[in-house]
């Protein structure tokens, strides 16, 4: 937007006449990291309303630098789950039970000693020993591991090749570093020894620095000199103000009419990438009529036009998604090519009559009647602050209503919907599907019949309590499959079971808000290169960390 | 003496029942901690897993005992000061969560509260003894426009007309990224900086509830008998002013500068939320919508004892000022 | 005599002035009817109040003819959102493509309603309790400032927060409730310091001499010397609740379905207008809370003089 002019209103601040000087010199400082080209300036954690010191990689406190110091065997991307080799060189399962990790050779800790397989070993131990810092849930699925030479070795208790991606994840944790901390849970890790590519340098209140790690093993691969985290603010609106003054490299926020608020301010280097990170879906009760009744649920899904609710909901910023349950493009590769037109689903009056007479439901009178002369309602349950599913369920509302259903919307904050959600005594409710880019993960976790609990016994995945043996089933041999073809048939299943059983209606790609400049440095990922997602709170800033190059 | 020492239990009974009252109104609020934190995971649209929601639990070590023995623990914490650690800052004792935040908003709050309390004040009786002349009604309207703004609302004008729009406060915070709260000068004229736009918002729009307080009063009190005595037996206006009139019209004021200067924390949560102060009020707000019960319950208790014992005190003021309620 | 009454200004009509304010009149219907129609005269003679009168007349007519006075629905999403002022949406549209003009004009309706509802309601609350515990000295006036002081000591707006998240349904009667709830305490505590210095006045302790009856004293005699500070009040409270309504909805709080000043604010901060370029949606809802705060604000201007005709303009 408009630029600053800092000095324009400074003789005019009048309630302020006594600091009116001090005010103006010292308004506009700038963060001097972004004076260098060797300072990456990335957007970071909330600082509310101070940072708190805690590199502890375990710790679902802890700052987002982390993620630049520690590193994992491998990141797959979140987008088609390609690897990124960093502590592993490669991983092959000898058995869909044995997976073995190679392990880089030549890698040093910050402090000097080095790296070993014993250090991979003592880290998933330790997962082991405190189940708190098992926020991947490695030890629910792994029943061992061992490390010699420069392997590391993993059994898992059944067969879960699609696990591997969460194993490559684990941050690994230098032994000699962490032997002697009592409470790991606890511990606030504030001289971190890592293997990666950054180093803690400074920690302030509201912001922190981290210097380049003259040992890294591949540390001709990293131009940043210097990395800093200014702390966000409370506020997001003042958030987004603040992004807008051009003083971060990577920021990441959802911003309303991005070209003309963002990009136009300095249209030679802003850019940004709205990438699909997540589905958002109209979730409906399976263990309440009539929402149990397939017909009705295709009646639902036909019902709506997914073009204008993505819209409404995220500014048209992202399209409507697939209901073969995959996130496109992202998954391309995995579709079912027999799914007609990619899966998307067009807006069908007709159609969605059929399918509810099928169910027993007739338009009467611009009502939709059930065979017991009741019209057909339903209640949608969604965060009242999470705006865009707001917007989305509004516009459901109103498609629905145009085919008879009485549709009102509940907007509590996140805990009474969370509570609604989980205990499954909910209608219909906005929910989140998919977004791991595995599609096991994906369908498991939304559609496995284990996690479908009994009303009022909390569940998170499959909330709304979807049961299909072929499902299990299908989840099953794409759970063992080591080759790529038994891995697509098992994957085609799941689709074609969502296609056609519609157990979640599907709306559109909740969007992942990377914001970039180009004036310090290149190589983003983009549309273009779309290597891992804008995400500047996860692992994939060591993947985009280790690519960038410098703009001169 | 008697009232004093009924004053005096009063306090205590009243101090415990609020303190009770703390202990429960944090738990009558839906939802936990846990769905809090997953909250952030969700609104990125990313489906999130039991997984992730058992391992939060665990590591926030959400309560799992019956209420009566948090009751018991809660008391036990009062006297030792030890709130134990918030959800939203694991890593660190509530105790040391609020100190942090403390010196911020007490002199935010509490000087721009004796600044609008005084200049009010002043403005007041200045309004009610010059009533129906010029001066009077350039006080009134003035002070109704400004105190009718809501303080967010004209936080976010100030915010955005003078921080983003023209640059000339900055946008957030207490002091500049990146510095270490200390007290060398630099650090104190960036954090003077930083509070100018806060500041400016709580005394503006909390000025005009002392000056409509004090003009009522004044003009009250100034019709009473004995002023009217007074000007009547060739006082001069001026002296019956500010030497009969103020001081017994004070006594109201006094009354609401009590409950005004406790009042004042909770009050300046939107204000401090707007600025991204890093104060209590700030705090506040961040624990309310996390439902960091540790956090929460020692917010609530520092604001409830601070103003209790201000009541407190202005009781005990009270009689000092109006001999009558001594009987 | 009344230290008022003995004033020589205009009939001591000041009993009936406080049964209009007060609604505790007794049987006097012809009588308090006059009264009323004085009193608004005496309103309409001061200037501020004239003023005050006007901008809450013009509020509540756009409140009641707004499907007349709106060019859209408010609530319809029809629009192009972040469009700037034009000739059919004279406010611009919100990010939701909501025209604005019509959700202000609508807006109307609960800023009104809420800070006339729970301004009277917590008004009551605060005049009986402060008034029961400032004329009967010992425990019953223990007891109320015992209750008045909890309620005091609990931070309203955390206080607020916390209730509107427990009382789960975000409507604006449960606003209403909150905010009732929450501001009764200050009135009550300054109706009672009064009260407290009141009872000791001598024509008070005639009255009781005289074997007047409780009700009769507190409500003739007490009640009519703090006819100000009963309608400062209500007005406080008034004022109070149309910041707490906005202030609730800002943070999310309230019913975002429901079309207001504050849920225009909520998501004007959500959307970002100020980012977009459309500063009239912070400005304008803001602008009118502010507009109907100082309305009442200046009306109590007015009100002071009508119990206390010192406080008359010349």
């Amino acid at each position: 937007m408009k630029r600053r002019t800092p000095m324009l209103l400074c003789a005019a601040a009048t309630t302020v006449a006594l600091f009116g000087t001090a005010a103006c010199s010292g308004s506009d400082v700038k963060s001097s990291s972004s004076a260098g080209s060797g300072t990456l300036t990335i957007q970071g954690d909330a600082g509310n309303p101070t940072l708190v010191e805690n590199f502890n990689p375990f710790a679902s406190t802890a700052l987002h630098g982390q993620f630049l110091m520690y590193e994992p065997l491998e990141i797959p991307s979140p987008i088609d789950g390609t690897y990124t080799p960093f502590l592993a060189t490669g991983y092959k399962f000898t058995n869909p039970t044995t997976l073995v990790y190679t392990l880089r050779p030549n890698v040093k800790w910050s402090d000097g000693q080095a790296f070993s397989a014993n250090d991979v070993t003592f880290t998933f131990n330790l997962l082991k020993k405190f189940p708190a810092l098992d926020t991947r849930g490695i030890w629910a699925q792994v029943a061992s591991v061992s490390g010699a030479g420069n392997t590391f070795t993993v059994t898992f208790k059944q067969p879960n090749v699609p696990f591997a991606a969460q194993v490559a994840q684990v941050p690994i944790v230098a032994e000699h570093a962490w032997s002697s901390v009592a409470d790991p849970v606890k511990y606030t890790d504030t001289k971190p020894v890592v293997t990666g590519p950054f180093t803690l340098d400074t920690f302030a209140p509201t912001q922190y620095k981290l210097k380049k790690n003259p040992n890294y093993w591949q540390a001709d691969k990293v131009t940043p000199s210097e990395v800093a985290f200014p702390a966000q603010a409370s506020n997001q609106a003042t958030n987004q103000l603040d992004v807008t003054s051009g003083k971060f490299d990577w920021a990441y926020t959802f911003i309303p009419d991005v070209k003309n608020t963002y990009v136009n301010r300095d249209s030679a280097h802003n850019t940004y990438w709205f990438p699909p990170g997540g589905t958002i879906g109209l979730f409906l009760n399976l263990t309440k009529a009539p929402y149990d009744n397939v017909s009705f649920r295709k009646g639902v899904s036909e019902s709506l036009n997914r073009t204008t609710i993505a819209q409404k909901a995220v500014n048209g910023y992202l399209d409507q998604a697939s209901m073969s349950g995959l996130i496109l493009p992202n998954l391309q590769k995995w579709l079912d090519p027999s799914i007609p037109n990619s899966g998307n689903i067009t807006q069908s009056a007709s159609q969605a009559q059929q399918d509810f007479a099928a169910a027993g439901y007739h338009l009467t009178g611009g009502k939709l009647i059930g065979s017991n002369g009741k019209q057909a309602t339903m209640t949608i349950v969604m965060p009242g602050n999470f705006s865009d599913w707001v917007a989305a369920a509004k516009e459901v509302a109103t498609e629905l209503g145009q085919v008879g259903i009485k549709v009102s919307l509940d907007e509590p904050q996140y805990a009474q919907y969370s509570t609604a959600t989980q205990g499954g005594t909910f209608d219909a409710a906005m929910g989140g599907f998919a977004g791991s880019g595995d599609p096991y993960t994906d369908f498991n976790n939304g559609l496995n019949s284990s996690f479908a609990a009994a009303v009022k016994t909390p569940t998170v995945n499959n909330f709304q309590r979807f049961k299909d043996p072929s499902v299990d089933q299908a989840l099953g041999a794409l759970a063992a499959a080591t080759d790529p073809s038994a891995q697509r048939n098992a994957t085609f299943a799941l689709e074609q079971v969502m296609y056609n059983q519609v157990p979640v209606v599907l709306l559109y790609y909740g969007g992942s808000w990377g914001l970039f400049r180009d004036n310090h440095f290149t190589g983003w990922p983009s549309a273009q290169n779309p290597y891992t997602l804008p995400t500047n709170y996860t692992n994939a800033m060591l993947v985009v960390a280790t690519r960038l190059q410098s703009a001169s | 003496m008697r009232y004093i020492l009924r004053k005096v239990a009063l306090f205590v009974i009243t101090l415990w029942a609020a303190i009770t009252l703390n202990f429960a109104l944090p738990r009558l609020m839906p939802g936990s901690p846990v769905d809090a934190a997953l909250a952030k995971i969700a609104s990125t649209g990313q489906a999130i897993t039991n997984t992730q929601r058992h391992a939060i639990e665990v590591q926030l070590g959400v309560p799992h005992s019956n209420v009566f023995s948090q009751y018991g623990q809660y008391w036990k914490n009062i006297f030792t000061l030890n709130f134990g650690r918030s959800y939203s800052f694991p890593t660190e004792t509530v105790t040391h969560t609020i100190g942090k935040a403390l010196p911020w908003t007490i002199v935010l709050v509490g000087s721009t509260t004796i600044i609008a309390f005084i200049v009010g004040t002043l403005l007041g009786v200045y309004a009610g003894w010059r009533r129906g002349k010029a001066g009077d009604s350039a006080v009134t309207i003035g002070a109704t426009f400004f105190g009718a703004f809501p303080p967010f609302w004209l936080g976010l004008l100030l915010l955005y007309l003078l921080a983003f729009r023209f640059g000339v406060f900055p946008l957030k915070g207490g002091y500049n990224e990146g510095a270490t709260p200390s007290l060398t000068w630099p650090f104190v004229r960036d954090a003077i900086v930083h509070s100018i736009l806060p500041a400016a918002t709580l005394a503006i729009t909390t000025l005009s509830g002392w000056v409509f307080g004090m003009r009522n009063n004044m003009i009250n009190t100034l019709g009473e008998d004995y002023v009217t005595f007074a000007e009547a037996n060739g006082l001069r206006s001026r002296t019956v002013a500010l030497l009969y009139a103020a001081r017994n019209a004070l006594l109201p004021n006094v009354t609401a500068f009590g409950l005004s200067l406790g009042a004042v924390v909770g009050g300046s949560v939107l204000v401090e939320g707007v600025f991204s102060y890093p104060g209590l009020g700030n705090l506040l707000y961040i624990a309310v919508s996390n439902h960091d019960f540790p956090l929460m319950q020692a917010l609530f208790l520092v604001i409830t004892v601070s103003m209790l014992v201000a009541i407190f005190i202005v009781d005990l003021l009270y009689v000092r000022l109006d001999p009558r309620v001594r009987r | 005599m009344s230290v008022l009454t003995s004033t020589p200004t205009p009939p001591p009509q000041v009993p009936g002035a406080a049964a209009a304010v007060t609604a505790g009149g007794e049987s006097r219907v012809p009588g308090s009817l006059r009264v009323i129609g004085r009193a608004f005269r005496t309103l309409w003679s001061n200037g501020k109040a004239r003023i005050g009168l006007i901008i809450i007349a013009l509020m509540v007519l756009v409140a009641i003819f707004a499907p007349l006075i709106a060019n859209h629905s408010p609530t319809a999403t029809t629009f192009q959102p972040y469009q700037n002022p034009n000739g059919s949406n004279w406010f611009g549209t919100t990010g939701n493509g909501q025209d604005v003009f019509s959700q202000m004009v609508y807006g109307a309706r609960v800023s009104l309603l809420v800070g006339l509802v729970s301004g009277a309601v917590a008004t009551i609350v605060a005049v009986t309790i402060g008034l029961i515990a400032g004329y009967r000295p010992g425990p019953v006036d223990e007891g109320l400032s015992f209750l008045t002081n909890l309620v005091l000591v609990i931070p309203g707006l955390p206080l607020m927060i916390i209730l509107a998240a427990y009382l789960q349904s975000h409507s604006v009667w449960t606003i209403i409730l909150v905010v009732a709830f929450t501001s009764w305490a200050t009135g009550a505590r300054v109706i009672r310091s009064q009260a407290t210095t009141l009872r000791t006045r001598d024509f008070i302790t005639s009255a009781q001499f005289s074997g007047e009856r409780l009700h009769r004293v507190v409500f003739r005699e007490i009640l009519p010397n703090m006819t100000s500070l009963v309608a400062a009040s209500f007005f406080a409270a008034a004022t109070a609740a149309v910041m707490a309504e906005a202030s609730l909805e800002f943070l999310g709080l309230g019913d975002p379905n429901t079309v207001s000043w504050g849920t225009i604010l909520y998501y004007a901060q959500q959307q970002n207008s100020v980012l977009t370029g459309q500063w009239l949606l912070v400005f304008a809802p803001g602008l009118a809370i502010a507009l109907l705060a100082t309305a009442f604000t200046l009306v109590n201007f007015g009100v002071d003089a009508l119990s206390n005709p010192r406080l008359r303009e010349k």
